[in-house]
């Protein structure tokens, strides 16, 4: 196993802060599926930024597959994250005045790369797009044709995790997916991400509070250990 | 292209506000075109008031003055022809045909104008269009009056009714010819020029009010002349107002200008009508300005209109940009996709606005040929209108940089995630 993402010495603080977030040293391997348990105040949405090359830490090093995103251009820096990483949010994910079927391709239109992707495993974005969905459970062909808006919270989070897959990136970041989710949906929803991420031989890294959901995963790690800044959490 | 259509999307997404942002500058491009059209042509249409007109003769004065009461029948002039005068310019060899004009009287506010056949067959407006009679046909008899379409629409008249003239031009404390009542025999097809407004006697008609008249009073007792009698006498008249000159050939117009202007029998001047009517056009182009700069703040008002409905829609929009900066848009796209945004409506106003246009051009048409002698054509924007177009999209592009540069500016605030 090679390593995806590698974090060194790594500070942040927003401008006349103090530092919100100071990890030595932390590793994701490729093909790694990691819980990172981070309640509010633990820098989670902040690391997560750091990780898109959305913004730029103050000391220490950012790599993403080799590549040391300090040293890129802020445009570059977009260009990489959209080329290699998918993401899935709490929720309203999805632009709800396109159809199922144009969310899901949404980064096919961004990232040259992953358009390519997609076309070389399914022959073409739609049919990638296609694929994707009914293996997370929405295969019925009218679906894709419907407004994203229309769908209820549980679609909406899997069409999410089909636009987060598509044209293979190799990071999949999870920010909080399954918390608007019921505690039946959310394993079958994990498990469906599990074997799609497998399937596209991307790593997860799935951020949550839920400590119930850590079993799961390959891999799991608390913010609050790894982040020496991290303030004890404000209720 | 893929943005284009995302904005398209979007905007759909919010359908009625983008239909009446749509609405709002689909009205001021329409208001903005219709200044514009009326304007041309109703510069085209007054400058066409009086055409196939080479030369217009009065008393020396001022050109603006004599194009005034000649043509447009407003004002009066300082002084006559004397009848031998219009004889030998009638006469001239380079002169194809003469129209005298005798003015002075009036009906109930509109202008009598004397003259004579030479008038119906001769005198020319719009594009050269001859004078129509709708009803009845041109004077013969002395006491025959021939009415301007408006004159008998106002008034009721119809054939064979009969009027009193009045002497001299205001509407009250007129001294009446009532001794010599006319007969209307004609009523001319409407033409959108001040023939509408006149009423036409013949020269002898004219004179027979007149010819017991002593020092601009009537006769009483023994001098008084009736209108059988003036029958008998001899009604060519001593002086008329003005004459219009058809030539030969144009070529001669400046030489008989000149040859006129410099007559010695008495004071004259010849202006060329086209020439004349463009100084007096010249006179109302401040209002005509004035006309499209405010269409011009009208169509800037629905522009704002647009930024303000863009503007607004952003801070809804956070989430919006945040999913798209996550799947790869970057900043310079969501830029790009408030431009869109703007000139989708724009582009979209300024078409519906073309076909509002089109179809108000198409229903008004008729009436507005008819009553106001303003001719509208349904065709293609002229290339001025283009421009005009042209420079609303620049003006909706650029105006779209506003919201666009704040869409920037947030969607690098907030980065992948919304706070709300």
């Amino acid at each position: 196993m090679s390593v995806l993402i590698e974090l060194n010495d790594l500070g942040f603080a927003w401008p006349g802060q103090p530092e919100l977030l100071d990890i030595p040293h932390f590793q994701l391997q490729r093909g790694e599926t990691l819980f990172l348990k981070g309640p509010s105040g633990s820098g989670k949405t902040t690391l997560l930024g750091l990780l898109g090359g959305v913004n730029k830490p103050s000391r220490g090093m950012v790599r993403l597959l080799e590549q040391d995103l300090t040293t890129l251009s802020a445009a570059r820096r977009d260009h990489f994250r959209v080329d290699h990483t998918g993401y899935i949010f709490q929720q309203f994910n999805l632009l709800p005045f396109l159809s199922v079927q144009e969310n899901v391709e949404l980064p096919c239109h961004f990232s040259a790369l992953r358009s390519q992707r997609a076309k070389e495993r399914h022959g073409s974005q739609a049919e990638a797009a296609r694929a994707l969905l009914s293996a997370l459970g929405l295969g019925e062909r009218a679906l894709g044709e419907r407004r994203a808006g229309v769908l209820s919270i549980g679609q909406q989070q899997r069409v999410a995790a089909a636009r987060a897959l598509i044209g293979q990136p190799e990071l999949v970041i999870a920010d909080e997916p399954t918390s608007a989710l019921d505690a039946d949906t959310r394993e079958a929803f994990l498990n469906l991400l599990f074997a799609e991420c497998r399937a596209a031989g991307s790593s997860l890294l799935f951020v949550s509070h839920d400590q119930g959901l850590a079993s799961l995963f390959d891999r799991s790690l608390s913010l609050l250990e790894l982040n020496r800044a991290a303030r004890p959490a404000e209720v | 292209m893929y943005l284009f259509r995302l904005a398209l999307a979007s905007l759909s997404n919010r359908r009625f506000t983008a239909f009446l942002t749509v609405l709002a500058i689909a009205l001021s491009a329409c208001l903005l075109l219709a200044v514009e059209r009326v304007r041309t042509e109703a510069k085209a249409s007054f400058a066409s008031t009086i055409s196939g007109t080479d030369l217009v003769v009065g008393a020396r004065s001022g050109s603006v003055n004599l194009l005034l009461y000649s043509v447009f029948r407003i004002g009066n002039a300082t002084n006559n022809i004397r009848w031998d005068s219009y004889t030998q310019l009638a006469e001239n060899p380079k002169v194809k045909w003469a129209i005298p004009l005798s003015l002075g009287d009036s009906h109930r506010g509109y202008r009598v104008l004397g003259t004579n056949q030479a008038y119906f067959e001769h005198y020319h407006y719009g594009r050269n269009q001859a004078l129509k009679l709708s009803e009845g046909k041109p004077f013969e008899d002395i006491y025959d009056v021939v009415l301007g379409a408006e004159v008998a629409e106002a008034l009721h008249y119809k054939l064979g009714d009969h009027i009193v003239l009045a002497h001299g031009v205001s509407t009250i404390s007129l001294v009446e010819h009532g001794d010599k009542p006319f007969t209307v025999v004609g009523i001319l097809a409407r033409t959108g020029t001040p023939v509408d407004r006149t009423l036409h006697i013949s020269l002898e008609g004219m004179e027979a009010l007149h010819v017991d008249w002593q020092n601009g009073a009537p006769a009483r007792g023994e001098g008084k002349i009736s209108a059988e009698q003036a029958r008998q006498l001899d009604l060519t008249p001593k002086a008329i107002t003005a004459v219009l000159l058809g030539l030969n050939s144009k070529v001669a117009t400046f030489g008989l200008q000149r040859a006129i202007n410099e007559y010695r029998g008495e004071p004259l001047m010849a202006i060329l009508p086209g020439v004349a009517l463009q100084e007096l056009w010249s006179l109302m182009g401040t209002a005509e300005q004035a006309l499209f700069i405010v269409s011009l703040f009208v169509v800037l008002t629905g522009l704002i209109g647009m930024l303000t409905a863009i503007l607004t829609s952003l801070n809804e929009r956070r989430r919006e940009m945040a999913i798209l900066r996550s799947v790869g848009a970057r900043p310079w796209h969501i830029f790009s996709l408030l431009v869109a945004e703007a000139f989708a409506l724009a582009l979209a106003g300024v078409v519906s606005g073309l076909a509002l246009l089109y179809v108000a051009i198409a229903i008004a048409q008729a009436p507005v040929q008819a009553y106001y002698g303003l001719y509208l054509p349904l065709e293609w924007p002229s290339r001025y209108e283009w421009t005009l177009l042209g420079g609303i999209l620049i003006a909706a592009l650029l105006m779209g940089c506003v919201p666009a540069w704040r869409a920037y500016r947030q969607s690098l605030a907030d980065g992948l995630s919304v706070r709300l």
